[in-house]
């Protein structure tokens, strides 16, 4: 290749990287930016889609909350794992990912006001005979890393616990037969265990969700400023009737 | 690069702990002050503030023994795999030689994050592995192409002539490789294979990524539950560093004790 393509083709990246970035910048104006992590793994909450963009329930919603409240929002997806431990380092303003609101994370951080309602459910190969966590006592059962799932299946004795950096690395292990169970957050578990084709023949969901569970932004221990206007915006996302549409769009 | 070795036999392969000699007084004291040093740090940490540090110590130890059985494991297939690619890589015969090379070209071209992924759940699709043995397998075959050509370079260090002595004296190419060359060259590449496993060691916290029970994932799992990111990383470097540093030491006296060729330094 000789140099003068070389550098047409140079140019040619600078500028798509260039045309790229400038939408962002124009966005931005005066509203106030709020940068955003999740873990981009758990549909149908939030989940990465074919042209790579970040989208799901929470996307949707914490959009709608933004556009309320008035603020824009630049969305940073994270791994779980660590997630926390960014928030608390400063990287981004709150996390939208799912969380669950507990009181041990509310030790270490502020939550918004709740914005779902979800529980705990139990996937297992269609061949498995054990319908509940207790009834697969001497297996393995898998969850992602860090979740409440991950904290229920610890607590029954005699279930040993796999955890995975991704919920869909979990599911996958199952179908390949090495654990007995997934547990996790039902909409999730709905999406894999009835929505995907190669799973929908595999596995099935048993049982009611076992946990009653709300999810919650996450900020900064203190950071009330934006806890104040998440609330507000979710206020008014409800009050409009938009988390029913949302749900009915993303949740079956 | 010339194909055969010149005289003195030496190999240097440096991925792993530099591994302590009495006569380098420099490394010596460094790791003394390293070892002990980390050493006193995870007391004095589990002594003086048990809630975490000593509480991820009582965490992490199952972890630890995980990552024991992952090393060990995998350093012994690929010392299997590793003088079959070596005389493989020697070999005359071109379709040997050609699958060898194959072997070691096309392996140490993919990370080993990548290949331990693909043996667990791309090869987990084809062949049911359990998952201690997928990563043990993992491990091996990308530490087996490295293993290889410390092996390949090792019996090429051992002069032309003794292979043509042994042959004269009326030994086949075979016994003259497995009764000369080789006892000859696993002196050589001792300190090469001592450097490996300290490197494999510390790569088998990779296959934490596989929701394999190893001390980092013990480490992560005891983090994401109690947000302590600081405190249990610190924990698991200084255990890690801990380890290291003892099985380095180990193979440096294993070395000396068994008059192992001195590597230039």
């Amino acid at each position: 290749m000789n140099r003068s393509r070389l550098v047409a083709i140079a140019i040619v990246l600078a500028a798509v990287c260039l045309a790229a970035a400038l939408p962002d910048q124009a966005a931005a104006g005066a509203a106030r930016k709020v940068t955003v992590a999740t873990d981009a793994t758990w549909p149908p909450m939030e989940m990465v889609d074919a042209s790579k963009k970040i989208v799901g329930f929470d996307v949707d919603f914490l959009n709608a909350v933004a556009k309320e409240a008035g603020f824009t929002v630049t969305l940073k997806n994270t791994a779980w794992d660590g997630i926390f431990a960014g928030l608390a380092a400063g990287r981004y303003d709150m996390i939208a990912s799912s969380v669950t609101i507990t009181d041990e994370r509310k030790r270490q951080y502020d939550f918004s006001d709740p914005y779902i309602n979800v529980g705990q459910i139990l996937v297992v190969p269609k061949t498995e005979t054990g319908k509940t966590l207790a009834a697969l006592k001497g297996k393995r059962v898998g969850a992602q890393i860090g979740t409440t799932g991950a904290m229920e299946i610890k607590k029954v004795d005699g279930v040993e616990l796999k955890t995975y950096d991704e919920i869909g690395l979990a599911f996958e292990d199952m179908a390949v037969g090495r654990i007995a169970g997934v547990v996790c957050d039902e909409p999730t578990a709905a999406h894999y265990a009835l929505q995907r084709k190669e799973y929908k023949e595999k596995f099935q969901i048993v049982g009611e969700t076992f946990t009653q569970e709300s999810y919650g932004f996450v900020v900064k221990k203190g950071n009330k400023e934006l806890v104040d206007l998440l609330n507000k915006g979710i206020k008014a996302v409800k009050a409009k009737g938009i988390d029913e549409q949302l749900r009915k769009k993303w949740l079956r | 690069m010339a194909d055969r070795l010149q005289h003195p036999p030496v190999i240097e392969v440096g991925d792993g702990a530099a591994i302590p000699r009495a006569g380098d007084v420099g490394l010596f004291t460094a790791w003394r002050v390293a070892f002990f040093g980390a050493f006193a740090a995870i007391a004095y940490l589990a002594a003086t503030r048990p809630d975490p540090y000593f509480r991820i110590l009582l965490f992490v130890p199952d972890g630890i023994l995980v990552t024991f059985q992952v090393t060990v494991g995998a350093i012994l297939l690929a010392l299997v795999i590793g003088l079959f690619t070596g005389l493989g890589r020697l070999a005359r015969h071109p379709l040997i030689n050609g699958a060898a090379s194959l072997y070691v070209e096309v392996i140490r071209g993919i990370p080993l994050l990548v290949q331990i992924f693909y043996i667990y759940y791309a090869l987990g699709r084809i062949v049911h592995i359990p998952d201690l043995y997928s990563a043990i397998v993992a491990m091996a075959i990308c530490y087996g192409a490295y293993m290889g050509e410390i092996f390949r370079a090792g019996i090429q260090s051992i002069p032309k002539g003794q292979m043509e002595a042994a042959r004269s004296l009326g030994m086949t190419h075979t016994q003259a490789m497995s009764h000369i060359i080789v006892p000859q060259a696993v002196r050589v590449i001792l300190p090469p294979i001592g450097n490996e496993f300290i490197a494999l060691l510390k790569d088998s916290s990779l296959v934490s990524i596989l929701a394999v029970s190893d001390l980092l994932r013990r480490g992560r799992e005891f983090a994401s539950e109690t947000f302590s990111y600081f405190e249990t990383y610190t924990m698991v470097a200084l255990i890690y560093l801990v380890i290291t540093l003892f099985f380095s030491k180990l193979i440096g006296l294993l070395e000396e004790r068994l008059g192992v060729d001195k590597r230039a330094s």
